[in-house]
């Protein structure tokens, strides 16, 4: 039985690693290796590529662009997001529910829906082709994780800690920044880490938005074709790892608290 | 009480009820302008016809789209797909992390297991359409087990295509569902389990009857986020098939895709849009409300 049990776990282990270790060798073969007559399964390995692809393509510059973008797109879910968790978390006011859960409801939106509205709103602010643009895209697009999140972890924090403060006198946005924001800190990591995730992953939006100066890593990928050299699976490959290494560290920090996160706080553990 | 002790604040009782509403309202402001702003606009736009000169044309737009085949196929194709989809994800999901819960190393295979959900959607789209089409891997590793079918097209058959996406997002995002069911499992009373084994219970019988009925809610909230997800499913259609073959494949997020960005119709995309906001302002309503703990606890 626990043989069966170690072989099933050994197979879907191979499934979901065996992929990966084969595309890191698409990023290091030279690119007659990748699309050949019949498939290669030994390459000769190389790094000799990857000259040619930073010089050809503005690798960097896409890197950049995604990190510009995520970072400040998790900055305004935070900045807004926080306090709106707080007040949902901590006060009793008509309305709540339906708010919390207006909230919840935008999570549920298709991204292509919205497509048409929001290419024409920054078209019309003269942003489309920005990373600012792609930053309150992928804001708008995890606002409701962020809140969610951050608000199950509030929810935890004794009531005695602020009432304590309260009678000596501090205000409420004072209780917020002292003590309820250091107290509830996984949270706020959990959360950050997740949208930052699924704002490098965005693929629809930042089709629409970005045209030239403002490709992201995510979207840049479907550059590496056209040409008399097809797709370049070499140069996919290596922009791929890019993002998957730094997404990978982020993964292993919070990774006690990444079904909470995932389930905005619904499941715990 | 001596005088040196700071006295308590008062606000005014204005100040008390407005404070959470004054703490809410820059994200649902923001959050407006991302689904009341569109939902307004693309019923505005979808009674509009013309590329750069609108022209108002009443419901004609609608008219057209639900007599529009390829609409309607490609929400055929994403139901199915989504379905076939949601249900492997669910039965492997729940399979491994039945499997590895009480492991005594089940944090090295959760890594494990969570790799393929780290990679862009894209990028993992770019890798299953070199295995299946470009680089033709799948198609040699077949041959290597005895498959007579020589070089399959992938892109020619419909069911094939669909295939293709099935396993794509299968592979992406399984672990999604897995990590969610793990933490069920892990966070569920060990001593339960325990008096029904020495009760004489089997292993079987003690995960169908007891540990699966517990795990209900978890579920259904994670087959909700998923499911949401899958219905929107757009990535690998754009990478891997682009709709072929002759558009069996298009899902509708790609079908609006297509319509406003390649056929510049972006009243007729609007169209399907509005439908779509429809369809997910209901589903929504009900999903939410039904499986997300409401915040009165607090």
């Amino acid at each position: 039985m626990n043989a069966i049990r170690k072989l099933t776990l050994s197979l879907w282990a191979i499934i979901c690693a065996l992929p990966i270790i084969w595309f890191a060798s698409i990023a290091l073969r030279p690119h007659n290796e990748i699309i050949a007559p019949q498939p290669i399964y030994f390459p000769t390995f190389t790094t000799e590529t990857w000259a040619k692809i930073f010089a050809e393509w503005p690798i960097m510059n896409y890197f950049k662009n995604s990190l510009l973008a995520v970072s400040g797109s998790v900055f305004i879910c935070l900045l807004l997001g926080i306090p709106a968790a707080y007040a949902l978390a901590r006060y009793k006011f008509k309305g709540r529910e339906d708010i919390g859960f207006y909230i919840l409801s935008t999570k549920m939106m298709a991204p292509a829906a919205v497509a048409i509205p929001m290419f024409v709103l920054f078209g019309h602010f003269h942003l489309l082709d920005t990373v600012w643009a792609l930053m309150l895209a992928y804001a708008a697009m995890n606002m409701s994780i962020v809140v969610w999140i951050i608000r199950s972890y509030m929810m935890e924090i004794p009531h005695e800690i602020e009432d304590a403060a309260r009678t000596d006198g501090a205000s409420d946005l004072r209780i917020l920044w002292s003590i309820i924001i250091p107290m509830c800190m996984p949270g706020i990591i959990t959360a950050a880490v997740i949208a930052a995730i699924f704002a490098m992953n965005e693929y629809l939006f930042t089709l629409i938005i970005a045209s030239q100066h403002a490709y992201p890593l995510s979207v840049a990928l479907a550059n590496f074709s056209g040409g008399s050299d097809g797709i370049i699976y070499n140069a996919i490959a290596l922009v791929a790892f890019m993002a998957f290494f730094p997404v990978l560290l982020l993964v292993i920090l919070i990774q006690n608290h990444l079904s909470r996160g995932l389930t905005m706080g619904a499941v715990k553990g | 009480m001596t005088t040196t002790a700071r006295p308590i604040r008062r606000r005014s009782a204005f100040m008390r009820n407005a404070f959470p509403y004054f703490m809410l309202a820059p994200a649902v402001i923001f959050l407006l302008g991302i689904t009341l702003y569109p939902g307004i606009y693309a019923l505005y736009r979808s009674t509009m016809t013309g590329k750069f000169k609108l022209e108002f044309v009443g419901l004609q737009n609608y008219r057209e789209l639900i007599v529009d085949s390829t609409f309607w196929e490609s929400l055929y194709n994403t139901l199915l797909v989504g379905s076939l989809t949601l249900a492997i994800e669910f039965v492997i999901a729940m399979t491994m992390a039945a499997l590895v819960y009480r492991d005594p190393w089940v944090k090295a295979w959760r890594i494990v297991f969570l790799l393929p959900m780290l990679l862009m959607p894209s990028a993992v789209s770019y890798i299953w359409k070199l295995l299946f089409n470009d680089g033709r891997i799948i198609s040699d590793l077949l041959g290597k087990l005895g498959s007579t079918l020589g070089n399959i097209d992938f892109m020619s058959s419909t069911s094939l295509a669909r295939m293709v996406l099935v396993i794509t997002d299968v592979w992406q995002w399984t672990p999604f569902l897995f990590i969610i069911f793990v933490a069920g499992l892990q966070g569920m009373d060990k001593e339960v389990e325990e008096a029904a084994r020495l009760d004489g219970a089997t292993w079987p019988k003690i995960f169908f009857n007891i540990s699966l009925p517990l795990l209900r809610p978890v579920i259904a909230i994670a087959l909700v986020l998923r499911g949401v997800d899958i219905l929107t499913m757009f990535t690998p259609v754009h990478v891997i098939t682009q709709g072929s073959p002759a558009g069996h494949t298009e899902t509708v997020s790609y079908f609006i895709y297509r319509t406003a960005f390649k056929s510049f119709e972006q009243g007729y995309a609007s169209a399907a849009s509005v439908l779509v906001l429809i369809a997910t302002i209901i589903l929504s309503q009900t999903l939410v409300r039904r499986f997300f703990r409401s915040g009165t606890e607090a």
